[in-house]
C-alpha cells in the first residue's frame, strides 16, 4: 500500500477524493490498527466529574470500586476542529517534475480533511493567496467533505502570496479552538509568517505549517547560466550555475531553518515535505500532533 | 614563406561571423520560470562574463577552422635553399643549347663545362641538345665516360633555338620514364627562343627546373638582317640588292657594308647606326655573270658573334625563255600580249610569234609554252605536235574568240561542245566577273580582273575542265585542263581588245606574266631560305629520278635511296646548296640563318621565376648554382583544419546537448 501514497501514483488517480481516501486507508493500514477500533471508539483518558457534565459518561464501574465519579471519554469524543489554508499563489504552480506544489498540496489537503471526517471531527478550508479565495467553515455535518474536496479542486495557482489577509480571515472565522494546518511554500520572510500566525496560537489552536517545496527549489539544477521568471511578480534575473549551487542553497536552508526555528518557539510544528516525498509522513504528523493536544 | 593563391586570403573575413556570434551578438537566454527569486541575486554582469568563458573554446575552434580553410585555399608553401648539386632523386636531365646563338663568345664552350660539372657518379642522367629540335644524345644512364662523350660532342648549329620544343620533349621524357626530372638547362637565354604561348612552357609533373645561363649579360650585336635580290636574272638586265643591316643593344655607329659577288668585293657602303638601330644599304647596277652566281653582303660588326655578319643570296642570269604566239593573222592580239608580257624590266619571256598557217614546221618543244590566239584551224601536224609536247609536259594557252566560236572545236580537246555568246546583244551589253579563284596563280595577283567588261564570250564543256573564273551568267571565262603532264588553259576571250577590254585594264600585265610564268613552271621562290626550312627538290611527277644536293661543306647529305625518293630537303646549314635537279637544271640556293638568333637579349627575370614555377607538383627550383626547393603547406593546413572542424563539432555537440537539456528542462514546467 505504500506505493499508493508516492505522489507520483496518485497524479494518475483522477478524482481528489479518491485521492484522499487511496491516501488515508493506505496509510492507516501501514498503522497495524483496526480504524474502526483505533479512534473514534478507542478510549482516551479519564476526566472527574464536574457540575454539568453528562451523566452518561460517568464510569460507573470505576464509580463502584473507587466511590469517585469518571468521565470516561474516547478519542472519537474529542471533538476536534480542523481547519486547513491552502496556498494557491502562483508560485505553488512550480514543478520541476511530474507533481508540482499545488498539486501536492491539493492532496495533502484532501488527506487531512478526509481523515478528520472520518474521524467526525469538524473540517474547514481556506483558499488564499492575496486575497481569500475560498473559504468553507469548519463543520461536521453530512457533504462537508464533499464540499472541501471541491473547494480545494478549485484551488488554482494565480496572484502572489499574502498571509494577513487569510489568518484575519481566520480569526474572525474560528470560534473554538482546534487544530490549523498551513500549507505553503512560505516564499516569505520567516518574521513576517509567523508575526501573522501568532496570534491564533496565542488563542489555543494548534498550528502545522506544512512547507511544501519541490526539490529543484531546494538544491536547483541550473547547468547553464540562464534567465529565471518569478512566477509571483513576473520579474527576471539572469542567474548563474554557480550561484545556484553555492549561495541559493545557503539561502534556502538558512530560510527553512530560520522557519523551522521561529515556529517551534512560538508553539507550532513545522513540517517541510519535498513534493517527491510519499504523504504518509505528513498523515503521521498530523495525528501525532492531534493525539498530543486533543 | 609564400601563397599560390593570396587572394584567398581574403576569406580570413569570415573571421568576424565567431567574433560577432560569441561576442558582439546580444545573448539571448529562453526564459525559465521558477516560483520566486528572493532568494537570488542580480548577477547578470558575472553571468555574462561567465558565459563568454565558457565559450571561449568554441569560438577559438570556429576562427581557427575558419582560419586555417582560408590558409588552406591561399596554397602556401615554404621556400628552402639546399646547395648545388644536393638535388634530391630523379632522372637528371641536362639539356644544352647549341642554337646559332652560342657560337657567340665561349658560350657552348661554357655550357658543356658547366654540364660536366653537374654529372653525378651513379646517378642516371639524360643528355639533350637542343636547337629548334631536341636530340636525345643517350639513353638514361649512370655511365660517366657515355655522359661526358655526348657532352663534348655537342656542335654548335645554325638552327634557332626553341624552349617550347625542349619542354616538349622533357614531357615525353617524363612520360616515358615515370619518374621526376631534375632538368638542368645550358643556354643563353635568348628572349626570341620563347614560344608565343607561355603555356607551351608549362614543365611536366614533378620536373625540378635549374637554370643555367651561359651569358652573363646581353652584348651589343650587329647583323645583315635581311637581302632583297632577284633570284634569276634575264638577259643583260643589272641587279639592284638591297640589304637591311640592324643592332641588337648596340650604341650608335658606323658600319661598313659590302657586297661580295663569287668570293670578290664588288661594292662598299658606309652606313651609319642609330642605337639599337637599322639601316638600308642598297648596291645597284650589279651585273652578275651567266649562270649561278654566290653573292654575299658583309658588315664589319666587330662584335662577339661574328657568324651574322654576312647573309648569303643567290642569283642566278640566264636568257628570256622563248614562247611562241601562233596568231591568224591579226596584229593587235600580238600587240597587246608582247606588250604585257615583257613590260617587266627583268622579263623571264621571249616571244616568238607566227601564223596559222606558218606554223606547221614549229616545234613546240623549244618554246616554255604556246599560245593559240583565236585561230579559224590549227595546221594538222602542228596540233600533233602540239598534243606530244603537252602530253610530255608542255603547256599550252588558247585563247578563244568569234572566229573560234565559229570553227566550234578547241585544239587538243576533241569532244568538247563550244557555244559562242554575244552579251553586248543582250540587255546588259557586258558581262563581268563574279568569282575569279584567287589560289590560282593567274589570278592571284590580277586583283580578281575587277571591272572587266566581257561582250563576247566563247564557252567550252569538256569533261575535266577546271572553272578558274566564270561571269556573272555562270560562264566560265577562263578554265584549265591536264593532258597527259602538260596542261591546257582556256581563255574564253581574245587579247586583242575586242572581245572584251581586259588588255586596256591594268590588271591585264600581271596576268599575263603570272600567267606565262605559271605555264613555264618558272617557281616564286626567295632568293635566299631560311635554315630548318625545307627546300623541295623534286615534283610528285618526278619520283624515281635521281637529284644530287651537296650542301655548304661540299659534303652529299642524301643518300643514293633518298636521292631517288625525297621530295624535299631540310636546309640546316648556312651557306650555299647546289642542288641538281631531275630535269638537268642546277640550282643554286643561299640559306642564312634565323636573324632572330642575333638578338641576344635575355630573358626577363620575372619571366624565368614564371617559367621555373609553371610546373604543378610544386618543387621548383631558381638561381645559377642553387636550388631551392618549394614545399606546398596545404596539406598540413587542411589536415588541421579537419581537426579543429572535429574538435569544434565534438564541443559544439556537448553545447547543444546542455542547451537542449535545458530547453527539456523549460518544457517539462511548461507541460507540468
Amino acid at each position: 500500500m505504500q506505493r499508493f501514497l508516492d505522489p507520483a501514483v496518485l497524479a494518475s488517480i483522477s478524482g481528489l477524493d479518491l485521492v484522499a481516501k487511496t491516501i488515508v486507508q493506505g496509510f492507516i493500514a501501514g498503522l497495524h490498527r483496526s480504524p474502526e477500533h483505533g479512534f473514534s471508539q478507542e478510549f482516551a483518558e479519564y476526566r472527574a466529574y464536574t457540575p454539568g457534565d453528562d451523566l452518561r459518561y460517568v464510569d460507573w464501574n470505576a464509580f463502584a470500586r473507587t466511590e469517585r465519579c469518571y468521565l470516561k471519554r474516547y478519542r472519537g469524543e474529542t471533538n476536534t476542529q480542523l481547519t486547513v489554508l491552502l496556498d494557491a499563489s502562483a508560485s505553488m504552480g512550480f514543478g520541476s517534475h511530474r507533481v508540482n506544489k499545488i498539486d501536492y498540496a491539493r492532496y495533502l489537503a484532501a488527506s487531512l480533511l478526509y481523515l478528520a471526517n472520518r474521524q467526525r471531527d469538524a473540517a474547514g478550508l481556506i483558499v488564499f493567496d492575496d486575497e481569500v479565495r475560498n473559504c468553507i467553515a469548519p463543520s461536521s455535518r453530512h457533504g462537508q467533505l464533499s464540499r472541501l474536496l471541491h473547494g480545494i479542486e478549485g484551488a488554482e495557482p494565480r496572484a502572489r502570496t499574502d498571509y494577513a489577509k487569510p489568518f484575519v480571515h481566520l480569526q474572525n472565522l474560528l470560534h473554538r479552538r482546534g487544530l490549523v494546518a498551513v500549507i505553503s511554500d512560505f516564499y516569505a520572510p520567516p518574521d513576517d509568517v509567523i508575526r501573522t500566525m501568532e496570534p491564533l496560537a496565542l488563542r489555543g489552536n494548534e498550528l502545522m505549517l506544512f512547507h511544501v517545496l519541490d526539490p529543484e527549489e531546494i538544491q536547483p539544477t541550473l547547468r547553464e547560466p540562464g534567465l529565471l521568471v518569478d512566477m509571483e511578480t513576473d520579474d527576471s534575473m539572469e542567474v548563474s550555475p554557480e550561484y545556484a549551487r553555492t549561495e541559493y542553497r545557503h539561502k534556502i536552508d538558512a530560510h527553512i531553518e530560520a522557519l523551522r526555528d521561529k515556529a517551534r518557539r512560538s508553539g507550532m510544528d513545522y513540517f517541510l515535505l519535498r513534493t517527491n516525498q510519499p504523504l504518509d509522513q505528513a498523515l503521521r504528523e498530523y495525528l501525532t500532533v492531534r493525539e498530543g493536544k486533543y | 614563406m609564400g601563397f599560390l593563391g593570396p587572394w584567398f586570403l581574403a576569406g580570413l573575413a569570415a573571421v568576424g561571423l565567431p567574433i560577432w556570434l560569441h561576442l558582439l551578438r546580444k545573448h539571448r537566454s529562453t526564459p525559465r520560470p521558477f516560483s520566486s527569486l528572493m532568494f537570488f541575486e542580480r548577477r547578470t554582469q558575472s553571468s555574462v562574463k561567465h558565459r563568454r568563458l565558457q565559450y571561449i573554446l568554441l569560438f577559438a575552434l570556429r576562427t581557427a577552422l575558419l582560419i586555417l580553410l582560408a590558409l588552406a585555399f591561399a596554397n602556401p608553401y615554404l621556400r628552402t635553399s639546399t646547395p648545388a648539386g644536393a638535388a634530391s632523386g630523379g632522372l637528371l636531365v641536362l639539356a644544352i643549347d647549341q642554337s646559332f646563338s652560342m657560337r657567340e663568345g665561349d658560350r657552348l664552350e661554357r655550357a658543356k663545362r658547366e654540364a660536366l660539372a653537374r654529372l653525378e657518379a651513379g646517378r642516371r642522367t639524360q643528355v639533350i641538345a637542343f636547337s629548334n629540335e631536341a636530340h636525345l644524345l643517350n639513353q638514361p644512364g649512370a655511365d660517366l665516360a657515355a655522359l661526358r662523350g655526348a657532352i663534348e660532342s655537342i656542335q654548335p648549329t645554325d638552327s634557332r633555338s626553341s624552349y617550347a620544343e625542349l619542354v616538349r620533349a622533357l614531357r615525353a621524357i617524363a612520360g616515358a620514364s615515370r619518374e621526376p626530372l631534375d632538368v638542368h638547362l645550358f643556354s643563353d637565354l635568348q628572349k626570341t627562343s620563347l614560344p608565343p604561348a607561355f603555356a607551351d612552357l608549362k614543365m611536366p609533373s614533378g620536373a625540378r627546373l635549374t637554370l643555367h645561363p651561359a651569358a652573363d649579360s646581353t652584348v651589343p650585336n650587329w647583323t645583315v638582317e635581311s637581302v632583297i635580290a632577284p633570284r634569276q636574272v634575264y638577259g643583260r638586265a643589272s641587279v639592284r640588292v638591297a640589304a637591311t643591316v640592324a643592332g641588337f643593344n648596340t650604341p650608335a655607329a658606323k658600319r661598313t657594308v659590302s657586297l661580295w659577288v663569287n668570293g670578290r668585293e664588288v661594292e662598299k657602303r658606309e652606313v651609319t647606326l642609330a642605337e639599337n638601330g637599322r639601316a638600308t644599304v642598297e648596291f645597284e647596277g650589279v651585273e652578275p655573270a651567266h649562270g649561278a652566281n654566290r653573292c654575299e653582303v658583309r658588315i664589319d660588326s666587330a662584335d662577339t658573334l661574328p657568324a651574322d655578319d654576312r647573309r648569303y643570296v643567290a642569283i642566278e642570269r640566264t636568257e628570256p625563255l622563248p614562247v611562241l604566239l601562233v596568231h591568224s593573222g591579226a596584229s593587235r592580239d600580238v600587240l597587246y600580249f608582247r606588250a604585257a608580257l615583257e613590260a617587266s624590266a627583268n622579263s623571264a619571256f621571249r616571244l616568238e610569234e607566227v601564223s596559222a598557217e606558218r606554223s606547221g614546221g614549229v616545234a613546240p618543244s623549244k618554246f616554255a609554252f604556246v599560245v593559240l590566239s583565236d585561230l579559224a584551224f590549227v595546221e594538222p601536224s602542228f596540233e600533233d605536235a602540239l598534243k606530244k609536247y603537252v602530253r610530255g609536259g608542255g603547256a599550252l594557252w588558247v585563247a578563244l574568240g568569234t572566229v573560234s566560236a565559229s570553227r566550234r572545236t578547241v585544239p587538243l580537246l576533241d569532244g568538247a561542245t563550244v557555244e559562242g555568246r554575244y552579251f553586248a546583244r543582250d540587255a546588259e551589253r557586258f558581262q563581268t566577273v563574279s568569282y575569279a579563284d584567287a589560289g590560282h596563280p593567274s589570278i592571284r595577283r590580277a586583283n580578281g580582273w575587277q571591272g572587266v567588261r566581257f561582250y563576247h564570250v566563247v564557252r567550252v564543256d569538256a569533261p575535266g575542265l577546271k572553272t578558274i573564273a566564270r561571269l556573272s551568267d555562270e560562264t566560265p571565262v577562263l578554265q584549265e585542263a591536264a593532258y597527259g603532264e602538260g596542261r591546257i588553259l582556256i581563255f574564253g576571250s581574245t587579247f586583242d581588245g575586242l572581245a572584251c577590254d581586259f588588255p586596256l585594264r591594268p590588271s591585264f600585265v600581271p596576268f599575263i606574266e603570272q600567267t606565262a610564268r605559271y605555264l613555264a613552271g618558272l617557281s616564286d621562290a626567295p632568293a635566299d631560305f631560311l635554315v630548318d626550312s625545307y627546300l623541295q627538290v623534286r615534283t610528285a611527277r618526278e619520283q624515281g629520278v635521281a637529284v644530287e644536293v651537296v650542301d655548304p661543306e661540299g659534303k652529299r647529305p642524301l643518300s643514293l635511296k633518298e636521292a631517288a625518293t625525297v621530295e624535299s630537303i631540310p636546309l640546316e646549314r648556312e651557306g650555299f646548296y647546289e642542288v641538281n635537279r631531275s630535269n638537268g637544271r642546277r640550282e643554286l640556293v643561299a640559306v642564312n640563318a634565323d636573324r632572330g638568333e642575333s638578338d641576344l637579349t635575355v630573358i626577363a627575370p620575372e619571366t624565368l621565376a614564371a617559367w621555373q614555377s609553371s610546373e604543378p607538383a610544386g618543387t621548383q627550383s631558381a638561381g645559377v648554382g642553387a636550388a631551392e626547393t618549394r614545399k606546398n603547406l596545404w596539406p598540413y593546413v587542411l589536415a588541421l583544419a579537419l581537426l579543429a572542424a572535429v574538435a569544434e563539432s565534438l564541443v559544439g555537440n556537448r553545447y547543444l546537448n546542455g542547451k537542449s537539456a535545458g530547453r527539456n528542462e523549460f518544457r517539462k514546467e511548461a507541460a507540468a
